[in-house]
């Protein structure tokens, strides 16, 4: 019985671990996610968006606009790649948040956003925990 | 394991600039670095001036640009952003320079900067339209950047000088002269 509640535990605990590692999904840099865009939409873009550009979401709506005639790689990575910049966002401005005691504790007297983030990257005790995990997701080390 | 990858791409990256003789392949933290070397002494720019000075002077040359030249004490680097042909359409090819400049901006290194983005042309076609249409590129460059990706709109700058500053001034329609600057203009207020 002890036995099978050990093993019934140690399986609570893989699981637990397996869910963590699937639900945080690393992020990538902006250059990187419109480099997809790039590759995976470029012909499509010549094709259908000529004269428009990347900002303000012109040439997301006229993927979108166009998407019978798309490629349906084009239409996944346009989906994936808006992802892809929404958390590498996210993660930058939850850098401040989640690093908040870090900084308190190793970074104290440390002035300048820039001088922090070097701070926090030489403390080993910050790489192992959360914040070392938010710098990382924000591309920041 | 970030690190090492870190490397290899930089590695690679000097390796293909070397062989194509452009510096597109720079990471964002080569990026970070140059744009980050801030001297004290580094003067104020007064973005209207320049405007006005570059509207005055079209076809002129950069002899009538007093105020052009304060730039090239500041840090910044070169670009190569291409465009549909006579229009402020980015080329997909050249969308991972903007997300590039785009990843280097969000740094916390530059974050407290504001920044510059100047279009020049080569001297094909009339100096005029040049210049209106390299003003027109820049800012399609920063609406990119504060929309795309959420650089806040008052750390950027866009302004354009047309074909009245070349890198060759011998070979005034030379491709390069076509190119995209970006200054770091100091602190944001």
């Amino acid at each position: 019985m002890t036995n099978r509640r050990a093993v019934f535990a140690g399986t609570i605990v893989l699981t637990v671990l397996a869910l963590a590692t699937v639900a945080r999904a690393d992020t990538i840099s902006y250059a990187d996610a419109v480099s997809l865009l790039a590759n995976d939409c470029g012909s499509d873009i010549r094709k259908y968006c000529k004269g428009l550009n990347l900002g303000s979401g012109r040439i997301q709506s006229c993927l979108e606009q166009n998407e019978g005639k798309v490629s349906p790689a084009c239409t996944v990575t346009l989906a994936n790649v808006i992802t892809s910049i929404r958390q590498r966002q996210a993660a930058q401005s939850s850098f401040a948040t989640i690093c908040k005691h870090d900084i308190a504790q190793y970074c104290k007297s440390v002035k300048g956003e820039g001088n922090v983030l070097s701070c926090l990257n030489k403390a080993t005790r910050v790489n192992e925990g959360q914040c070392g995990q938010a710098i990382i997701d924000a591309g920041w080390r | 394991m970030k690190r090492i990858q870190f490397k290899a791409l930089l590695t690679i990256g000097l390796m293909l600039s070397a062989g194509e003789g452009v510096a597109q392949q720079i990471s964002d933290m080569q990026l970070v670095r140059t744009l980050g070397r801030v001297e004290n002494a580094a003067p104020a720019i007064d973005v209207a001036l320049l405007v006005e000075e570059a509207t005055a002077s079209a076809g002129k040359g950069v002899a009538n640009l007093p105020n052009w030249q304060k730039l090239s004490k500041l840090s910044q680097l070169i670009l190569d952003i291409e465009f549909e042909n006579d229009s402020v359409a980015i080329e997909p090819k050249s969308y991972r320079t903007v997300g590039l400049i785009a990843d280097a901006l969000h740094h916390p290194n530059l974050r407290r900067y504001k920044f510059l983005v100047v279009g020049h042309t080569s001297s094909t076609g009339d100096a005029q339209h040049n210049l209106k249409l390299s003003a027109q590129r820049a800012n399609a460059i920063t609406e990119a950047l504060s929309t795309t990706f959420a650089i806040a709109p008052d750390r950027l700058y866009s302004i354009g000088v047309g074909e009245e500053w070349p890198l060759d001034a011998a070979n005034l329609k030379a491709p390069e002269n076509r190119r995209v600057q970006l200054i770091n203009l100091g602190l944001v207020q």
